[in-house]
């Protein structure tokens, strides 16, 4: 059954099916390949029904190659194709790194070839995965010059990010946060939409704070504002969206209104793109500033399986909270 | 600058003479051996479908393989003098394997919506004989700013010509070439995608994934495993214990093998294989056996003398690509003007004044490659006076469209 059926209301998971299935009937270029993805329906059933409409040719069940489906990708897109990749898990993308990072991020620099391809998949913790099904993989690929990298973190973003992403002709990296498929719901319009790659949205405005988050950390972060809110702190909220090439211009904006920072992102804290947001703020924003810029991240380890460890592993609503409360009072 | 590779059509000596600077020692005074020669016929003799598929090159097709051979050779030697003399620091070349390239390029359908090739070190033969001016590959590596890539890479291609650059990762091409050839089998287009990988890149994770890709796929994708017998500086039977020639039966797809030295019987193969995907029935492994007549670059030539065999310089010595192609061509009917199919078969009876005949017509085929590498040397050359980048742009083109 085509996903576009029903009300306006869709979950993440929903929106990207929507997106993907709208983007195959519009053009014929794009196609899906990904592990288990054709009769299976994919692990997260991101694509069930889509063998029936599309056929063989174009939802591409491949074996357990990441690389080799990265590097067809590329290959397909030099041809003109449109792929859109499937990761089983986004963790496993860290066996197509030299795909991606060398033959296909490298390729309109090295010789003018535009890469429209796409690399989706669940990324992030919370569900208990433990330290290889739960990772956010952004950190690894912001450091690489030629690609996009984004992760919605509503379920209209999710579908407009994923159409922005199909047709744009630079390779994307599609983060989708695997807590916020179900959890996620939103109104979606019927008509086609895009979200630009490249833009940050501001979630609540305010003039006290400014916290730059993204993906699931928005949603902590804004339950942090409200309960801040009830002390008298006003903290604007603003999500990146797109997390290379990151939206200075929002940012900045945001910092001049409100003078003081906190980032908050579920990777981990070390080389996270907190650090590359927090030397750009404090290299062109410095005289607007009022405190240092704080990070709020995931602990220095990889993701720990048990609860109580990953609980105390990554960012929580008090942990958000206490680290805009003191910064307020700085 | 003139090569030192000169041209002789005396009665006695090869048509092409070889030099002394820049040949292997086993091609400087390079004599046809009757047994290798022998040895040529037999491989042509050994299938009855490569035979019909080699009955059906005409001459003219015949003088261009030739001609492909001598100018990826001269290339090569042009590079080694660029080197000797500080042009630049390190050359990677063919010397000795020339043949894989060379048939294999000429059996695939170039030009425009053609077939598409990714050439590896090994394979620089390929960006001429697949349309590319030859005076790209010597800009290629002098970094000057009038190329595609800009000098941004020694790596070179253009689909204009069905070229795709390779990175320096080995068997990077393998999975990216899967996709060239999961697009045409998508767009149902009759084409096929061929890249080249070394005895040594099959032991990489993305020969297996691009492989097990394109078979579970049945693409149309022909993979040339150039099995020169050498990796950089671990010989084959000690990186590989598995039989290369046997690597199609774990992916459950066609394996063709040939002499990689035996310019005919590469480009049979290839055209076997590449008929094979044509009709839906890729991908195809060609394990091509060669042997590396210098080091892995020219840096270290004499390492690979100390390493490798003496035996085994001497056995593929015999076997040159150019010398065993050009005594071939001698003794063979080459009437420009009566077109395909007119082969003696005795060749041995051909007439002197046909031989002589012959002679002067490869002599001629010889010259041409030689004016037209010199020619793109120093084309290059000026290019490197004149169209040097000047670093303003280095950082744009990063993505295909920038977000403001
Ligand atoms: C992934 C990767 N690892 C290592 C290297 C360094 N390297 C370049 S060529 C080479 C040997 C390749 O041997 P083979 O595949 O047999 O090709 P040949 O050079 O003999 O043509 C090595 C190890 C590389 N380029 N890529
Ligand atoms: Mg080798």
């Amino acid at each position: 059954m085509a996903p576009n059926e029903g009300d306006g209301v869709a979950t993440y998971l929903e929106a990207i099916r929507q997106a993907l299935w709208e983007e195959m009937e519009r053009d014929p270029r794009v196609f899906l390949m990904g592990e288990d993805i054709g009769e299976y329906g994919g692990a997260f059933k991101v694509t069930e029904g889509f063998l029936e409409r599309f056929g063989a040719e174009r939802i591409v069940d491949t074996p357990i190659v990441e690389s080799g489906m990265v590097g067809a990708a590329a290959g397909a897109a030099l041809m003109g194709q449109r792929p859109v990749v499937e990761m089983q898990f986004i963790d496993f993308i860290a066996n197509a790194f030299d795909q991606l990072v060398n033959f296909v991020a490298k390729s309109h620099w090295r010789w003018g070839q535009p890469m429209p391809l796409v690399v989706r998949g669940p990324c992030g913790a919370g569900v208990r995965g433990g330290p290889f099904h739960s990772q956010s993989p952004e950190g690894w690929f912001h450091h690489v010059p030629g690609l996009k990298i984004v992760q919605p973190a509503t379920a209209y973003d999710a579908k407009g990010l994923l159409k922005a992403a199909i047709r744009d002709p630079d390779p994307v990296l599609y983060l989708e946060h695997k807590m916020l498929y179900r959890r996620t719901k939103g109104e979606l319009p019927a008509e086609d939409y895009e979200v630009p790659i490249g833009k940050a949205e501001v979630r609540r405005q305010g003039s006290d704070i400014t916290i730059v988050t993204y993906g699931a950390m928005l949603h902590r972060s804004l339950e942090a504002a409200e309960k801040l809110a009830a002390d008298g702190v006003e903290a604007e909220v603003v999500d990146l969206r797109t997390l290379l090439p990151l939206d200075d211009t929002t940012v900045m904006e945001s910092v001049r209104r409100t003078s003081k920072v906190v980032i908050v992102h579920e990777d981990t804290l070390t080389g996270g793109i907190g650090a590359e947001i927090a030397a750009r703020i404090a290299d062109s924003g410095f005289e607007h500033l009022d405190g240092p810029v704080r990070r709020v991240a995931s602990r220095d380890c990889a993701v720990p399986f048990s609860a109580p460890l990953e609980d105390a592993f990554m960012p929580q609503v008090e942990d958000i909270q206490r680290a805009c409360g003191e910064l307020v009072a700085y | 600058m003139r090569l030192t590779a000169g041209i002789h059509i005396a009665d006695t000596a090869r048509v092409v003479t070889r030099s002394e600077a820049y040949d292997p020692p086993e091609y400087v005074s390079w004599q046809a051996d009757a047994s290798v020669l022998r040895e040529w016929d037999q491989t042509l003799d050994a299938s009855r479908s490569r035979r019909r598929i080699v009955d059906c090159l005409t001459p003219r097709e015949h003088l261009d393989l030739f001609a492909g051979l001598l100018r990826f050779r001269f290339m090569d030697t042009f590079l080694k003098r660029w080197v000797k003399q500080g042009v630049i620091s390190k050359a990677w070349l063919g010397t000795g394997e020339e043949a894989v390239t060379v048939g294999s390029v000429h059996a695939l359908r170039r030009g425009r919506s053609g077939d598409v090739v990714g050439p590896m070190i090994r394979n620089a033969g390929a960006y001429r004989e697949m349309g590319m001016p030859m005076a790209a590959v010597f800009r290629s590596y002098l970094g000057t700013g009038d190329q595609l890539c800009k000098g941004r890479d020694l790596h070179i291609g253009d689909l204009e010509y069905g070229l795709v650059p390779p990175i320096s990762m080995v068997a990077a091409l393998v999975p990216v070439f899967a996709g060239v050839a999961l697009a045409f089998k998508q767009r149902h287009e009759e084409r096929v995608a061929l890249t080249w990988v070394g005895d040594g890149s099959t032991r990489t994770g993305d020969f297996h994934e691009g492989m097990s890709l394109a078979a579970s796929l049945a693409l149309p994708l022909v993979v040339v495993v150039q099995n020169n017998q050498v990796a950089l500086g671990t010989r084959v039977e000690v990186h590989t214990r598995a039989p290369l020639d046997k690597l199609h039966v774990a992916y459950g797809v066609k394996g063709y093998t040939c002499d990689g030295n035996h310019v005919l019987d590469t480009y049979a193969a290839t055209a076997q294989a590449a008929t094979d995907c044509r009709k839906g029935r890729g991908p195809v492994l060609v394990t091509a056996t060669t042997f590396r007549m210098g080091g892995h670059a020219t840096h270290d030539e004499a390492e690979a003398r100390d390493m490798l065999p003496a035996a085994l310089f001497q056995y593929w010595g015999r076997r040159d690509p150019v010398g065993t192609y050009e005594a071939w061509l001698e003794r063979s009917d080459l009437r420009l003007e009566e077109g395909a199919g007119a082969w003696v078969q005795e060749r041995d009876a051909l007439p002197q004044e046909r031989r002589e005949r012959n002679r002067f017509l490869l002599a001629e085929v010889a010259r041409a490659a030689q004016e037209e590498v010199e020619r793109a040397a120093s084309e290059a050359l000026e290019s490197r006076g004149t169209a040097m980048p000047d670093g303003s742009d280095v950082d744009q083109g990063v993505y295909a469209r920038a977000c403001d």
